[in-house]
């Protein structure tokens, strides 16, 4: 694991629940756009957008997660994410993003979870924040889909 | 001297002159008499034994030095072509290959001297020569008997007994005119020398730094190939003395001895030729022979030789094809950025006058010519890829033991760049497969009557916005069923399956992963990792692949790949509220049809349009759009064209033609094969392409 004692989450909130996304993996956190639907694509997947002269899909972080989708308000944004540093970027559909946190090392709970569940594996942990306990995504797991075989 | 800055340009050029090799070898192996073909082998082989010798590669020197040798015997009349020597000088290319593969990986030729061919070639060499020449001095070197030495008796300043020819006269009196000396020389290289051809090179190169060589004696061309004893004799223009020029030439190693002197012409020639300049002071057109006598070895501007102008040379440039691919990028930038403007001065039409749209449209075809030209810049002949093959097929012919011949067609079709560089793998995997698999053994041709000579072919041809290439054999064609019991066998398919399946599925079986139908593993094919590679490689082109067979007739694998990769002309249409981009390429025509003019056949829509009968392909179907609810009366059917079949896609409405840009969509999103990528268009909206062909 990282030699720091101490990692950065950007904290999204999907359906009013809190969901932690460590900040090395975001880009940027754009207001919602226009989307282009592409047919045939999972159904998560909302399309494809414009980002300043590139085109970056976008799914819905809510219905890759099993969420149940809420009516989009004006504080809805995409966050745009790459799974690795090289990595072309996808953007997240959230409802809200509120703050950034910064949790401790030990305030990080792994969970070990089973293989043959797929859920579990798009989360690394739960973060202790105050009283709050923080659902930390696993972004490669989320964007890097095992059944579409990339 | 570093050599290392012109490794490129050698490593590029020795490419060059190996494919021509191997390219003339294979027309003399036909017709041992094309002296055309002789000759162009020779200044091949000479071209790549200089550049080697330049370069420090002395046993890539060494060799092509033989081969030659060998070549110059034949092209003199000496010897004639055997298929043993074919086979020989073959190898040596192979070897040469190896060679300039180890300069590519690290830049030295590596420790392989290949004696075998050095021996084999000189072999070759000493019984042909044996036949026909009675004394061959020193038969080991192979020197012909140098036609040097007019016998100057003592006087080792040889070169003034030199006939000098009129233009070379000419040109002595005119350095004199400039004031430079004209300085005769003769050097003696040492009996122990083993490479005098390389030796004389050397010495003339120092020389040039001091002055221009003006004459060499024996022939600059007879000097590097060894044909003169240990002495020749050379005419320099210069402002140096004979003493300095001697000192310098004296100073190459091996060089037992350098005479020099002032060389004078006798007076009246002197005062005939001063006439004569002064006369044609514009020095039109020299006699080509100056050039000649040289030959190589010379570079041609001494002062003199002004009028020796070089052959144009290739008028072209060397770029690194990132260099185009960045410019390619500005050029998708640009043609964006215009669409940005065009759809601005169609949203706001106030405050735009005429002349605001004059000058969008002479942006807009500024742009897409800029674009062309760029694209063409990109393009290569395919020939570059499949120049290659007649070489293969001929050494296939021969480890197979089957007579086959490789007919090409459409060598100039031009491909991008990126294409080219990838799609030789394929297309070599499928004519090894055609010679290997697709034609029959000898005897079983002549068995079923036909030609005993195997055909293979290799058609390129472009249709619309793609390339077709076709790989064609004359042989015994794909065994359905004898895939089918394979497949079954290996558990790819289970019986009730193979029942159900056309031919058309059986042929789609072999492009899967490890399958092959060879009875045994040979060396050329059958190990199973065949047509599933060459199909991923073509996808990941963008193109696609698809075979035909015919039992006992041959099989035809057709390959389509698409023309750009970057900037097309396309439809913009609108199916339920989208915006969707068709490449024009593939649309034949636009039609409006009624909707009672459907018919239905077999459960699928047609129209008859003309004659043909069409199979309709509603789009907002497939695409599942947002339907309006209202059925309309008159339909839009785009007609596309994909190789012979016609089909209909039915939009909603058409929005005009435009110039898109295209972009992936990324690896992440699941890409359904009827979307080919993204656009952005000019407000900044994303439209997707649709790729009609995949539906037709």
């Amino acid at each position: 694991m990282e030699a720091l004692d101490t990692k950065q989450f950007i904290i999204a909130y999907l359906n009013s629940e809190p969901f932690g996304i460590e900040i090395k993996y975001i880009d940027n956190i754009i207001v919602m756009q226009s989307i282009t639907r592409v047919p045939k694509s999972q159904s998560y997947f909302r399309g494809v957008i414009n980002l300043r002269g590139d085109i970056v899909p976008v799914m819905s972080l809510g219905s890759k997660l099993g969420i149940p989708d809420t009516e989009l308000t004006s504080k809805a944004r995409i966050i745009i994410v790459r799974p690795e540093q090289q990595a072309a970027p996808v953007g997240l559909i959230v409802d809200e993003v509120k703050e950034v946190i910064t949790l401790e090392q030990n305030a990080i709970e792994k969970i070990n979870y089973d293989d043959k569940e797929n859920k579990g594996n798009y989360s690394i942990g739960i973060g202790k924040y105050g009283t709050d306990l923080i659902n930390l995504l696993n972004i490669s797991a989320i964007v890097i889909d095992k059944e579409t075989n990339i | 001297m570093d050599v290392s800055q012109y490794l490129e340009i050698f490593i590029e050029e020795t490419k060059e002159h190996l494919q021509s090799l191997n390219e003339h070898l294979l027309i003399l192996e036909r017709e041992p008499e094309n002296e055309g073909t002789i000759n162009e082998i020779f200044r091949a082989a000479h071209s790549l034994k200089g550049m080697a010798g330049t370069m420090g590669y002395k046993r890539m020197q060494r060799l092509t030095h033989d081969m030659e040798n060998v070549f110059s015997e034949i092209r003199n009349g000496k010897m004639k072509v055997s298929s043993e020597l074919v086979d020989v000088l073959f190898k040596g290319l192979d070897a040469l290959e190896s060679y300039l593969g180890n300069i590519q990986a690290d830049s030295t030729e590596g420790e392989n001297d290949n004696e075998d061919i050095i021996n084999a070639l000189n072999n070759i060499l000493n019984i042909g020569l044996g036949n026909t020449t009675a004394k061959v001095p020193e038969a080991d070197k192979k020197v012909k008997a140098a036609e040097v030495s007019t016998d100057a008796g003592n006087d080792k300043m040889k070169f003034k007994n030199i006939k000098i020819e009129d233009h070379e006269k000419k040109a002595m009196v005119k350095a004199g005119m400039l004031g430079y000396n004209v300085v005769g020389l003769t050097v003696y290289i040492q009996e122990y020398c083993v490479l005098k051809g390389a030796r004389a090179f050397m010495v003339n190169r120092t020389l040039e730094e001091s002055g221009e060589i003006i004459k060499l004696y024996p022939s600059a061309q007879d000097l590097e190939d060894e044909k003169y004893d240990f002495d020749y004799s050379a005419f320099v223009i210069t402002k140096e003395s004979p003493e300095m020029i001697a000192k310098v030439a004296s100073n190459v190693s091996e060089v037992k001895e350098v005479v020099a002197d002032i060389f004078s012409l006798s007076q009246e020639d002197v005062t005939s030729y001063t006439v004569l300049l002064n006369q044609d002071e514009a020095a039109a057109v020299q006699p080509k022979t100056v050039v000649k006598d040289t030959g190589s070895l010379k570079s041609g501007n001494a002062p003199t030789a002004k009028a020796a102008a070089k052959p144009v040379a290739n008028r072209s440039v060397r770029v690194d094809i990132d260099k185009l691919d960045v410019l390619m990028n500005l050029v998708s930038e640009l043609i964006i950025a215009k669409n940005g403007l065009i759809s601005i001065s169609g949203a706001t039409d106030i405050m735009l006058d005429n002349s605001f749209h004059e000058q969008i449209e002479y942006l807009e075809r500024v742009t897409t010519n800029l674009h062309e030209s760029v694209m063409k810049t990109r393009m290569v002949p395919i020939e570059s890829v499949v120049n290659r093959f007649p070489r293969m097929i001929r050494d296939l012919s021969k480890n197979l033991n089957k007579e086959m011949e490789l007919y090409m067609t459409g060598e100039e079709t031009e491909l991008d760049r990126t294409v080219i560089d990838e799609i030789g793998d394929p297309l070599m995997h499928l004519l090894r497969n055609a010679a290997d698999h697709g034609l029959e053994s000898n005897e079983e041709r002549q068995r079923t009557g036909k030609n005993p000579t195997g055909s293979i072919y290799l058609d390129a041809y472009q249709d619309g916005n793609n390339v077709v290439i076709e790989v064609r054999d004359d042989g015994a064609g794909i065994n359905t069923e004898k895939i089918k019991k394979k497949a079954i066998e290996k558990g790819k398919i289970s019986e009730e399956q193979a029942q159900t399946m056309t031919d058309k599925d059986i042929i789609d079986i072999l492009f899967q992963p490890s399958f092959s139908t060879a009875e045994k593993v040979t060396d050329v094919s059958g190990r199973g990792v065949g047509l599933d590679v060459v199909k991923t490689k073509i996808e990941a082109l963008g193109g696609e692949i698809e075979a035909k067979t015919k039992l006992g007739e041959g099989s035809n694998f057709i390959i389509r790949l698409p023309l750009t990769l970057a900037i097309i002309q396309s439809l913009m249409v609108i199916i339920g509220k989208e915006k969707y981009a068709l490449p024009l390429g593939s649309i034949q025509t636009v039609e409006n049809i009624h909707s009672n003019e459907i018919k239905t056949i077999q459960g699928k829509e047609v129209i008859n349009l003309r004659g043909a009968v069409v199979p309709i392909v509603r789009l907002s179907e497939i695409l599942k759009c947002q339907q309006s609810d209202t059925a309309l009366e008159e339909l839009t059917v785009v007609i596309v064209k994909k190789g012979e079949r016609l089909a209909g896609m039915v939009v909603d409405e058409l929005l005009g033609q435009q110039e898109i840009v295209i972009k992936s969509i990324g690896k992440y999103i699941k890409n359904h094969k009827i979307i080919s990528g993204a656009t952005i268009l000019g407000n900044g909206e994303v439209a997707l392409i649709l790729d009609v062909n995949s539906l037709v």
